[in-house]
């Protein structure tokens, strides 16, 4: 039980405060605005729903046909920009929270990307990571900002790679 | 479905059609796989969603406007920087209050700042892994190559907003 709770952490919190929202509007605002916020809920959740399933279908089918040392090798000290583009393509790619990213960064550096690569590869992924932004970012905050704001930073994790590779601080990949 | 909806899908079959020719194992694991994490993502979908509809119902409009307007400029700018900065938990936290603080008057070009801010700082990231998995050279290289985009992202979004319309608040 507490295992299964700890487990479930943020869904519990997020479910806790969902509740205590859902009985403030109840209260606040009366039965017609929960039953309207609600509508918009399930009207959200059947927006999302398409983009959902295909977007990870698209990162499932992908990594199947993508072996993480091969694209490593891509990403090396003498890649260049193209290495940084490679490791930012990937990370946009990339599904799930940080139990599944970071684990992939060490697999990354012990396949032979450098320090630029990660740098661009964790940016990307926190960035503009196309499961945050077709689950959430979309849906909740319209396509137009999400498309314009993903434009923006878009090119940003390989401005940050390309400065990694310049910033005199020493770092060796954890063996 | 809507165009990008349709061409997500146009992407996402043809790329499955390239794993069913290298062989039927790896595009069945392909769909097993899309199957578990669209039933591991469900149950966070039916509790946040929810959560965004009635926390946006309740907040006050127009609290928000004098620190983090469009007419708070740079400074609204860097503030939102530093809030989204420290703010803590996943996208499911974040992107409902950023619905709430635009409702509460806050700007589009200090919400990109904020967003930004969010990946990039991300303290309780750093905290719970990058620091522990990577070491605190590679936190102090990487923020140090990227400290400055979030504010580099509010500004050419503040430059870009007049041309287009965009309302967060009721998207």
């Amino acid at each position: 039980m507490l295992n299964a709770l700890r487990r479930h952490a943020s869904l519990v919190v997020i479910f806790l405060i969902a509740v205590t929202a859902g009985l403030a509007t109840l209260q606040l605002r009366g039965t017609e605005a929960f039953m309207a916020a609600l509508w918009h809920g399930w009207d959200l959740f059947l927006f999302i729903v398409p983009s959902l399933v295909a977007g990870l279908l698209l990162a499932a089918a992908l990594r199947q046909l993508l072996s993480p040392d091969a694209l490593a090798r891509l990403m090396g000290a003498e890649s260049g920009i193209f290495g940084l583009f490679i490791a930012t393509l990937v990370g946009t790619l990339s599904p799930g929270g940080p139990m599944a990213a970071f684990p992939l960064v060490l697999v990354l550096a012990g396949a032979g990307a450098d320090r630029g690569a990660l740098v661009a590869f964790i940016l990307a992924w926190s960035l503009n990571g196309f499961q945050k932004l077709l689950v959430y970012e979309a849906p909740l905050l319209g396509l137009d900002f999400a498309l314009l704001r993903t434009l923006i930073t878009f090119p940003m994790p390989i401005i940050a790679g390309w400065l990694a590779r310049r910033v005199p601080i020493t770092w060796e990949p954890p063996k | 479905m809507s165009g990008p909806q349709i061409i997500l899908w146009v992407i996402a079959l043809v790329v499955l059609a390239v794993c069913m020719r290298r062989g039927m194992p790896q595009a069945r694991r392909a769909v097993a796989e899309t199957n578990r994490g669209f039933w591991r993502i469900l149950p966070m979908f039916c509790v946040a969603l929810p959560m965004a509809a009635f926390l946006s119902e309740l907040v006050p409009a127009d609290i928000a406007t004098a620190w983090l307007g469009d007419d708070s400029g740079l400074n609204g700018i860097m503030i939102a920087s530093l809030a989204g900065g420290i703010m803590p938990g996943g996208p499911f936290v974040t992107f409902p209050l950023v619905i709430t603080f635009s409702k509460a008057g806050a700007g589009v070009a200090q919400m990109t700042a904020l967003l930004t801010a969010w990946s990039v700082y991300a303290l309780h990231r750093i905290l719970t892994w990058e620091y522990p998995v990577l070491g605190w050279r590679f936190v102090a290289m990487r923020l140090a190559s990227s400290f400055f985009l979030p504010v580099l992202a509010g500004l050419i979004m503040q430059a870009l907003l007049p041309f287009f319309t965009i309302n967060l608040a009721a998207p």
